[in-house]
């Protein structure tokens, strides 16, 4: 019969939607605490002044000669003897040489055709070692 | 108010506020911001990094760092635009002015840059009066340290 058949479902047809602002708040909050720009990293230094030039006495220098593979060449002050070195050692060297000599300053020179991945090894190694002091040049012949 | 005469007669809009479509406008504001959100930031390019474990977070302002990409081939690219290595120093030297003088040049470098055009750049944001700059790395994982 019509009659019986129009017996109605009693649970509501619809989902309840209340809760979907709670979610999408939810995604909101999770990906404002979650994100995190990458920040830039690198090896700072700072440049000289133009036209800026200090007198060093020798016996206050560290000569780092970077060859073109990647070998460095230290040599000390005015001394002739070249120890031959992997980046990888400087910062045991510096370390040394720091305590030997407060006021040491790090000559950086690079060869003009060497990578500049080299010269980066060179320089994270010596700022592993806390060094201040750096100069950068290139290897002039 | 009515009068307590005869019966009350109720109200047939609903008491309830529609909270289905509070849903949408959540959305609605997430996307618009995520659709307008633009961070002011120069295209990368691709490069080698080079390598660094003693790597330090800049410790400067977004907007005062400027991105100088020295490519291998001695292509220089900055703001998205390229110029060749002995344009740098004029290029730089307004943007520098800009800042007043608080400008940190990030050498973002391939890492088989030969290093005569790296001491050319240093002498050329010399010349245009930087004095503190990056050289931008990539953090070194201790172990490929000490395989090297």
């Amino acid at each position: 019969m019509a009659v019986l058949n129009k017996k109605k479902s009693k649970a509501g047809a619809d989902v309840n939607m209340a809760s979907t602002a709670d979610i999408a708040f939810l995604l909101l909050i999770f990906f404002l605490v979650t994100t995190v720009f990458p920040k830039d990293k690198g090896l700072s230094i700072v440049l000289p002044e133009q036209s800026e030039e200090v007198a060093v006495s020798q016996k206050n220098i560290l000569h780092l000669i970077i060859r073109a593979d990647g070998i460095v060449d230290v040599k000390r002050g005015e001394s002739q003897q070249i120890q031959q070195m992997r980046a990888s050692e400087i910062e045991g060297l510096w370390r040394q040489e720091i305590a030997a000599n407060p006021n040491l300053i790090a000559a950086v020179k690079t060869d003009p055709t060497a990578p500049y991945k080299y010269m980066v090894d060179v320089l994270d190694a010596l700022q592993s070692a806390n060094a201040e002091r750096i100069s950068l040049q290139i290897l002039e012949n | 108010m009515a009068k307590k005469v005869g019966f009350e007669k109720r109200s047939k809009a609903s008491e309830e506020i529609p909270s289905s479509s509070l849903a949408d406008i959540a959305f609605l504001l997430l996307i618009f911001f995520m659709v307008t959100t633009v961070f002011p930031s120069d295209r990368e390019r691709p490069i080698n990094w080079p390598e660094a474990a003693a790597a330090q977070k800049i410790d400067e302002k977004k907007k005062n760092i400027l991105n100088v990409w020295l490519q291998k081939d001695g292509a220089v690219y900055i703001n998205d635009q390229q110029y060749s290595l002995d344009e740098v120093s004029q290029v730089v030297a307004p943007l520098y002015a800009q800042s007043q003088r608080a400008l940190v040049i990030s050498i973002r470098g391939d890492r088989d840059t030969p290093y005569s055009l790296v001491d050319q750049m240093q002498k050329e944001l010399v010349q245009a009066g930087v004095v503190r700059v990056v050289f931008a790395t990539q953090l070194e994982q201790r172990m490929q340290r000490e395989r090297r």
